[in-house]
């Protein structure tokens, strides 16, 4: 297993746990608006690392490690963020 | 083959006789144009989506009358689920499409979209960011809290300011005649009927358009073959678009958990007589503009018929920067004119952000316009001279890289000198807004302004030499020399 299926690999592990959390939420809580808000970004952050890694994959093209790294950061600021704001 | 994939097959080939789904309307894009630059239009749209979904739910609840409007907003905020989460995806989402369609605006301006064959799809898009700001202005009234419609008040004031045939007009089409529930019933008409009707009308017309012409080439003019290789639009740019939406979303959700929406106190005319008003981040620089002092009262329509003539000329604009010149090297003028108005409409915003209410003296905003007009005239200019001249000139040596003590000692003092002409600049500008202008602020924010004006020259220069020997900006300059020696 590369380096990038790895990373699919961890993505998808998070995007089943995000989404999971998502519909087990309270929506009448307050609180509850700001993990939504937050659990629906890393779904869609981690959508979009996929799709980048897997459009690469179809063009044979390396993929820039510099995004795959500016992605990981956005989900663990993102991470970080579900404990600060909620 | 199986039996159920023979029916699979079939089943898929029937679906696409119908639908066509292999054969894609849009037209293929070469590879150069997989770059979001190249995409901020296609993310305005992403960001209208986004307004249209999350606007749709709300009209669930809200109520469109003087009366209950603040009201269901606030029962928006407090008893629908996700209701506040709502509101500031709303709200953000409707600040990225217009500063998304703004950046778009200024793109194709600098990258020459606006020239033959492409005339007609930049007045449609300038009519589409109008339409855009027509939903901000709309939009902001609808809550009908204190805030929103002081400052609608004072925009809907400058009605009466303007001809009276177009104020008629304008005040029967976003007014009437039944005072505040006939205007906000218009508003509400506008914000969710008329104008998103207009800009999908507007919008089709425009991809018509880009199907016609094509992407248009870079602004450096020189694209190597493989760049211009054609990618299908399914699936490979609709997965690339997917990504971007998917990473402006994300975006949009997090700045909605940092910043979450909350609402001001409901509109009263006792409220709003305390308060003064103050429109959006996108109507600041006009506001600012407005509060000139020589602009009050009759001069409104002065200043009125300036913006208006701005306007025109943007829309125009194809008319007006008729050369074939495309790249920017070749356009020294109209870059420089688009980096002053982009310059000058952030220096106008913030100027009006901090100064609510506040009458401009006439020599203070001559001072402020005139002198952000000239030292962005000045950096533009000087990095012409230093960047591009050595392509000019095709020399063959190029200057040399600094010594590693030379560099240190450089960044040292241009770093030291930097700190002290900002501190300067922000501290003189604070003065004169603070005490009043007199002589000798005014000279000591002139000079600092240019000592400013100096440092950025210069540490553009000394990045350019640091990097000169293995960076990819001096090898996108060779490669740029290189296409300009074989051009010739």
């Amino acid at each position: 297993m590369n380096r990038n299926d790895l990373l699919v690999t961890v993505l998808v592990i998070l995007q089943l746990v995000s989404t999971n959390y998502l519909w087990g939420l309270d929506a009448a809580s307050s609180v509850s608006q700001a993990r939504f808000a937050i659990f629906l970004a890393i779904d869609l952050l981690s959508f979009a690392m996929i799709a980048y890694i897997y459009r690469k994959a179809e063009w044979r093209e390396q993929t820039y490690r510099i995004w795959l790294l500016l992605g990981s950061f956005g989900l663990v600021l993102l991470l970080v963020s579900s404990l600060i704001f909620t | 083959m199986r039996k159920e994939d023979e029916i699979i097959a079939r089943l898929v080939a029937w679906f696409d006789s119908r639908l066509g789904l292999s054969h894609p309307m849009l037209r293929p894009v070469p590879e150069y144009a997989v770059n979001p630059f190249y995409w901020l239009g296609a993310l305005t749209v992403v960001a209208f989506v986004i307004q249209g979904v999350t606007g749709m739910l709300m009209m669930l609840y809200y109520v469109p009358s003087p009366i209950q409007a603040f009201q269901s907003t606030q029962y928006i905020f407090q008893q629908v689920y996700y209701g506040r989460f709502l509101e500031s995806v709303h709200l953000y989402t409707a600040y990225a499409m217009i500063m998304l369609a703004f950046m778009h605006m200024m793109r194709g301006y600098f990258v020459s979209v606006h020239k033959k064959p492409r005339e007609m799809m930049w007045i449609v898009g300038m009519v589409m960011g109008f339409v855009t700001l027509g939903f901000g202005f709309t939009g902001y009234l609808l809550p009908w809290t204190v805030v929103s419609k002081s400052a609608t008040d004072v925009g809907i004031g400058m009605i009466d300011a303007l001809p009276a045939q177009i104020s008629w007009l304008l005040s029967f089409l976003v007014v009437g005649a039944g005072g505040d529930a006939t205007e906000l019933l218009r508003f509400y008409d506008l914000h969710v009927v008329v104008l998103p009707a207009v800009l999908l009308v507007l919008l089709t017309l425009k991809m018509y358009m880009l199907e016609c012409h094509g992407i248009s080439e870079p602004a450096t003019g020189v694209v190597s073959q493989e760049k211009r290789r054609l990618i299908p639009i399914f699936p490979d740019v609709s997965l690339y678009l997917l990504e971007l939406a998917a990473v402006f979303g994300s975006a949009m959700l997090l700045i909605s958990v940092i910043f979450p929406l909350n609402l001001p106190p409901q509109y009263s005319p006792q409220l709003a007589a305390q308060f003064t008003p103050q429109p959006d981040w996108y109507f600041l620089w006009i506001y600012q503009i407005l509060k000139i002092s020589i602009f009050e009262g009759p001069g409104l329509s002065v200043a009125l018929s300036l913006v208006t003539l701005l306007f025109i000329l943007l829309f125009l604009l194809p008319f007006i920067d008729r050369s074939k010149k495309r790249r920017l090297i070749d356009r020294p003028i109209f870059v420089t004119l688009g980096l002053i108005f982009v310059a000058e409409l952030i220096v106008l915003a913030y100027w009006g952000l901090i100064t609510p209410g506040q009458i401009i003296p006439f020599e203070q905003a001559a001072l402020v316009i005139g002198g952000t007009a000239l030292i962005i005239a000045f950096v533009s200019f000087g990095a012409y001279w230093v960047l591009f001249s050595r392509i000019k000139r095709q020399t063959s040596s190029g200057p040399q890289a600094p010594t590693k003590f030379a560099a240190l000692f450089s960044f040292g003092a241009l770093a030291t000198g930097g700190a002290f002409a900002i501190g300067n600049t922000m501290n003189t500008t604070v003065n004169i807004i603070v005490q009043g202008l007199d002589w000798w602020k005014a000279l000591l924010l002139v000079s600092s302004i240019i000592m400013l004006a100096f440092v950025i020259l210069a540490s553009a220069l000394l990045i350019y030499r640091i990097e000169l020997p293995n960076g990819s900006l001096s090898r996108r300059i060779r490669f740029l020399e290189k296409m300009i020696h074989e051009s010739k």
